[in-house]
């Protein structure tokens, strides 16, 4: 049973932001028996100079390099609050969405993050896959287990205020239409969105209201 | 009835055991944590009461949907989705001793220290881990081994184990995308593996029916089905694309639950009551249980009603004015007005809040299983607030030997 002391790594008690942290792929690494991956990068922070109290962090990379980068971001100051809730596919069938990486690399993740001092408070870095939303099946046989991020895996948009948060920065390509759906709730009641590949200083993004919302 | 804290100095353990060996996958919905800090303990004359209610109701139940897919007429009166409709005819060979019958039924406490009974989840009720596993850990936790519980996943395995003899290839259906179905199918996919099934977990599109026999289309994993296990609600099924579902309907092999399941699922089911016991199968219980049900149409003249739609699903669009968050409430009695048959009005009975033994009040809902007609074992949540919806935290059940 490694997945669970893994996950403690991640989540030590008293730790703020890590209830949000999904325990779905720390399962898999006991369930499929994951190793530790070799070509683990040490990533270099580029898009910040130095922690901002005010700033939470959504790392929305593909999987092995959200998590090579929020362990970058974790000397800073930043808390790594893994959140990828995708499940693995039937033995034998094709997925949609590759989970062995981000598994492999979140026990990898954690070797490097247990040695790293962290304040209880630390604002959170979230940790995405980008392929999650990758839903197109070539054929009927293949197994979909592409998923979306919905409001209700991570915090409210109030919390993230009363918990001193007023601007989030997105680590990816674009913002995907997943999260525009969610921060865009969060932009109303105003939280300030940037957006950043990583390398280059994060620019700040409006995002477009959603017109129609399910009840 | 009692509700035990769990001392807070275990509490992280017990979090952490819940998820890695209780299948508890979805610990958080927004800000609520959704595993009560608490253990409830029903008394042994309360579970007696309440496993004698349940099975008359699961007679009831039964009895009535055999005879609403033999009367399309009166079925027509639930507001089933038209599909579905046009599928009663495919359903005229349901067989109930072949298929595996599954219910879950919704005990609340009530002011006058009665029950109450708001709804029966008919066609795929959740939550089996927690029924199963959680008890367990919750009497390690708590240091009390002389608690028993019934243990839905056992009663299932027995079931199963009727109907398949420990041989034959299941096959879980459910949203591969969303890995809370998943965590329910996983655990009774661990548990059939254990007891030498072939267990495949797939989408419902996954199935293709030849001669009304399911097969599973998944690579590498092509193989005639023996049990269909679906979790794959009723009224998303049917909005598959292209329509592979009609098998689902006429199929021969076993399944659990067969689409017979949708007609108690809709809240309408208390709109045939009336025609069920002028054809001899009395509802005595359920017109014992259930607050008044009456179309929204009749409630605008009267007082103490709340609105639920007809296929709502763990307590979401039910308009509680002191129960809904933000704007909730008043867009809820929006989409009412619009969508008139696509609600009932209920009368809002008052929910009976328990005191924990740290002096907080919380409202309970008590899923209580049936499985072929037997009691099977306890899903219960917790609220602050008389609703019970996907921010309440599970609850495991005890009872005193």
């Amino acid at each position: 049973m490694i997945g669970k002391e893994i996950y403690k790594i991640y989540a030590p008690l008293g730790a703020k932001w890590t209830e949000w942290i999904r325990p779905v792929p720390f399962i898999a690494i006991d369930t499929y028996n994951r190793k530790s991956i070799s070509t683990w990068v040490d990533r270099k922070v580029m898009f910040l100079k130095q922690y901002e109290p005010d700033t939470a962090i959504f790392i929305d990379l593909p999987g092995k390099e959200s998590i090579e980068l929020g362990i970058a971001l974790a000397p800073m100051g930043y808390r790594p609050i893994p959140i990828f809730n995708g499940t693995d596919e039937q033995k034998g069938s094709k997925p949609t969405t590759d989970t062995y990486l981000v598994e492999s690399s979140l026990i990898t993740g954690s070797q490097k993050l247990k040695n790293i001092h962290l304040e209880n408070n630390a604002n959170p870095v979230f940790l995405l896959d980008s392929y999650r939303i990758n839903r197109y099946r070539a054929t009927k046989s293949m197994f979909d287990n592409s998923w979306d991020l919905y409001g209700q895996d991570i915090p409210s948009a109030e919390y993230f205020i009363e918990n001193g948060i007023k601007k989030i920065i997105v680590i990816g390509t674009k913002i995907q239409r997943d999260l525009k759906k969610i921060f865009a709730k969060f932009q109303e009641i105003g939280i300030k969105f940037y957006l950043t590949d990583g390398y280059l200083p994060a620019t700040r993004v409006i995002l477009k209201k959603f017109e129609k919302e399910e009840l | 009835m009692k509700l035990i804290r769990i001392p807070e100095d275990k509490y992280y353990d017990y979090r952490i055991n819940a998820m890695f060996d209780c299948y508890k996958w979805d610990p958080q919905f927004y800000d609520s944590n959704t595993l009560a800090k608490y253990v409830l303990v029903l008394t042994r004359e309360e579970n007696e009461r309440i496993v004698k209610i349940t099975e008359n109701l699961d007679i009831e139940t039964r009895l009535a949907e055999e005879y609403l897919n033999k009367n399309i007429k009166i079925a027509e009166k639930l507001s089933l989705p038209k599909e579905i409709i046009k599928q009663i005819p495919n359903m005229q060979n349901y067989d109930k001793y072949k298929n595996i019958r599954l219910m879950r039924y919704d005990f609340h406490p009530s002011i006058d220290n009665n029950w109450v009974v708001t709804e029966v989840n008919s066609d795929v009720p959740g939550g089996f881990a927690e029924s199963s596993l959680l008890p367990d850990l919750a009497r390690k936790t708590i240091n009390s081994p002389n608690l028993k519980y019934n243990s839905f996943g056992e009663r299932m395995v027995e079931a199963i184990n009727n109907k398949l003899n420990k041989k034959g290839t299941i096959m879980l259906i459910h949203c591969t995308c969303f890995s809370d179905d998943r965590q329910v199918m996983q655990f009774i996919g661990d548990r059939l593996q254990k007891e030498g099934y072939k267990v495949i977990y797939g989408a419902a599109d996954h199935i293709e029916f030849k001669d009304r026999q399911a097969y599973c289309i998944l690579d590498n994993n092509q193989h005639k089905i023996d049990l269909i296990f679906r979790f794959t609600p009723l009224e998303w099924l049917i909005k598959m694309r292209p329509k592979t579902w009609y098998g689902y309907f006429n199929t021969t092999t076993k399944s659990c639950n067969h689409p017979i399941g949708i007609y108690a699922q809709s809240k309408r089911f208390p709109f045939v009551w009336d025609d069920l016991e002028d054809a001899g199968i009395s509802m005595k219980t359920w017109r014992s249980m259930l607050p008044e049900t009456i179309e929204v149409k009749d409630a605008s003249k009267r007082e103490g009603f709340i609105y639920k739609p007809v296929y709502g699903r763990v307590g979401e669009k039910i308009a509680i004015q002191e129960a809904c968050r933000g704007d909730e409430y008043k867009k809820i009695l929006q989409d009412v007005k619009k969508h008139q048959k696509q609600y009932i009005a209920q009368k809002n009975f008052n929910s009976k809040p328990i005191k924990s033994d740290d002096g907080m009040e919380y409202h309970i809902c008590l899923g209580s299983y049936t499985i072929e007609g037997n009691h099977s074992g306890y899903y219960a949540r917790i609220s602050p607030y008389p609703r019970i919806d996907s921010y309440a935290a599970d609850l495991p059940v005890l009872i005193e030997n």
